[in-house]
């Protein structure tokens, strides 16, 4: 160990800060290595306590996926961001639903008549995929942790099934004017999107979600079915049946509600 | 202060919980028995990740039968997990902050100070930016100790949580939760019955869904009282016997010839009750 200690005059200009880097530099690393000198330097523990702390916030930081930076770009806060990319499946979900719309528009491009059918029928059912993922003990491999937690359950569910359905629509709601129909038809899924999707959360306080999905899935081709049966397939997209449509999706949603709040 | 009133959870036709009667105050209770004997079943329910089939639990007042209070009692509780689960693209830090959020701490400042906190207090600050996939067994262990201690709940839960930790982190975990159970309710699961005898005020043993015993280390220590023996040839009989590291052989129960009395430890009350209880 070095007898040699900081002078007065040094450590002064120091503390003031006005010491040529390198001299600076010296005076840190020499600092490091002697009590003595240490001793010597008035410090606010306050100060390097905050000092430290900041830091520490600096370099220990979470670190942000793909989807996660996306989200906060997009200007979602970022703990709804960190909720919604957190487990694996949700990030499936949201590709599933990017591949599919993307096959939409392909197929759409080379076989724009026999194509009409195949996306009103599917888009509907499209979100369920991604509710059926985001949430669940069989979906989320730190399900036993989230479960214990406020914000587990109903809350979390709508959560990310709200996110999966504002992406699903928004994919779906860009390929319908690569449809040849008219804006009305195009447009004739929305509806029965919203009312599988609140009929699946809706049914999930009784059935694991991926159940509640199939089962809505199931009614839903059961419906398309009964057009197809009566010879115009194109019947449940009418307007009687969009209004139900739309009042099942209110109910549904209401009843969805009542459930999570009982 | 939590109360259990005749707790029932059934699993098909095996009784996991069997009318089991509780009451649980601020210290470190310890639940021992054997695989099967409603241990995880009966923590699982205090920490509302599973629903009794009859009874109840009234924990701070507040009934997690029902869902609002459910949620009220989820804000005051910390759950350590038998299999946590994790998300193996998180670091240490993301998991411990994803749980944060889900604990409704909002404010990322806040948050992340709280997450550095917890990570400290399970030592792992150095391997915050570390991936949990690349983490050894004991330090997701203390992982998954870590994220149960945001907020500071008052009721911490803990299944099994000195497995994968070696003798140590055993100690430093010890000291934690001693600490922690000075001024909260503590209720942890374990098959080490040296951790029980060095850390909790009180014992439960379980067994096929109830509480066959419920005191202090002591007292269930006591249970094995003058029939605990060191001999140097086995028992003839067939006594609960083992040999021991200077290769003489410790008998519970009945006196074999020669052998000379000893004072009993937890294991030998806990061994000699299941014993009695079979």
């Amino acid at each position: 160990m070095s007898s040699w200690h900081i002078p007065d005059g040094l450590r002064e200009r120091y503390l003031e800060g006005t010491l040529e880097p390198a001299l600076a530099m010296s005076v840190d690393a020499h600092l490091g290595r002697c009590a003595d000198c240490r001793a010597a330097v008035p410090h606010d523990k306050d100060w390097l306590e905050a000092s430290w702390a900041r830091l520490e916030a600096e370099l220990i930081t979470p670190h942000l996926s793909l989807s996660e930076r996306l989200l906060r770009h997009g200007g979602v806060p970022d703990h709804l961001a960190r909720l919604l990319s957190a487990t694996p499946t949700m990030s499936r979900a949201w590709l599933a639903s990017v591949v599919a719309v993307l096959a939409f528009a392909v197929l759409a491009a080379r076989k724009q008549a026999e194509f009409l059918p195949a996306f009103l029928i599917v888009a509907p059912v499209l979100p369920l995929a991604g509710i059926a993922l985001a949430y669940g003990p069989r979906v989320d491999p730190a399900y036993e942790l989230v479960a214990a937690t406020p914000m587990s359950g109903p809350r979390l569910l709508l959560t990310r099934a709200t996110a999966v359905l504002a992406v699903a629509v928004v994919l779906a709601g860009l390929a319908s004017p690569l449809l040849p129909a008219p804006p009305g038809l195009a447009a004739a899924w929305l509806l029965p999107a919203l009312a599988a999707a609140a009929g699946c959360l809706a049914v999930s306080g009784r059935l694991p979600v991926p159940i509640a999905a199939l089962a809505v899935a199931g009614v839903w081709l059961a419906i398309v079915g009964t057009g197809h049966f009566i010879g115009d397939w194109l019947a449940v997209f009418g307007p009687a049946p969009q209004i139900g449509y739309g009042v099942a999706a209110i109910l549904l949603t209401y009843r969805f509600y009542r459930v999570s709040t009982r | 202060m939590i109360q259990i009133k005749q707790l029932t959870k059934t699993y098909g036709a095996k009784r996991a919980l069997d009318g089991l009667d509780l009451t649980l105050g601020t210290g470190v209770t310890g639940l021992l028995g054997p695989n099967g004997a409603g241990k995880t079943t009966l923590l699982r329910c205090l920490a509302t990740t599973l629903a009794p089939n009859g009874g109840s639990v009234d924990a701070f007042g507040l009934d997690p039968a029902d869902r609002v209070q459910r949620t009220a009692l989820r804000r005051r509780l910390g759950y350590l997990p038998q299999n946590p689960g994790s998300y193996p693209h998180f670091t240490a830090f993301d998991l411990v902050d994803y749980v944060a959020i889900l604990k409704e701490l909002t404010d990322r400042k806040h948050r992340h100070a709280e997450v550095r906190r917890v990570l400290a207090e399970v030592d792992l600050t150095d391997q915050a930016g570390t991936k949990v996939r690349k983490l050894s067994g004991g330090m997701r262990q203390r992982l998954a100790l870590a994220q149960a201690l945001l907020g500071e709940p008052d009721l911490l839960i803990l299944d099994e949580p000195t497995v994968g930790l070696d003798p140590e982190q055993r100690m430093t975990f010890r000291a934690l939760v001693s600490r922690l159970g000075e001024s909260r309710i503590v209720v942890l699961s374990t098959h080490q019955t040296e951790d029980v005898a060095a850390l909790c005020e009180r014992v439960v043993v379980m067994r096929d869904g109830r509480a066959i015993f419920d005191g202090t280390p002591g007292e269930l220590a006591a249970v094995a009282d003058g029939r605990v023996w060191l001999s140097d040839a086995p028992p003839a009989t067939s006594e609960l016997f083992w040999r021991t590291a200077d290769g003489r052989y410790r008998t519970l129960g009945a006196r074999p010839p020669a052998a000379d009395t000893v004072a009993p430890g937890v294991e030998d009350g806990y061994l000699m009750l299941l014993g009695e209880a079979a």
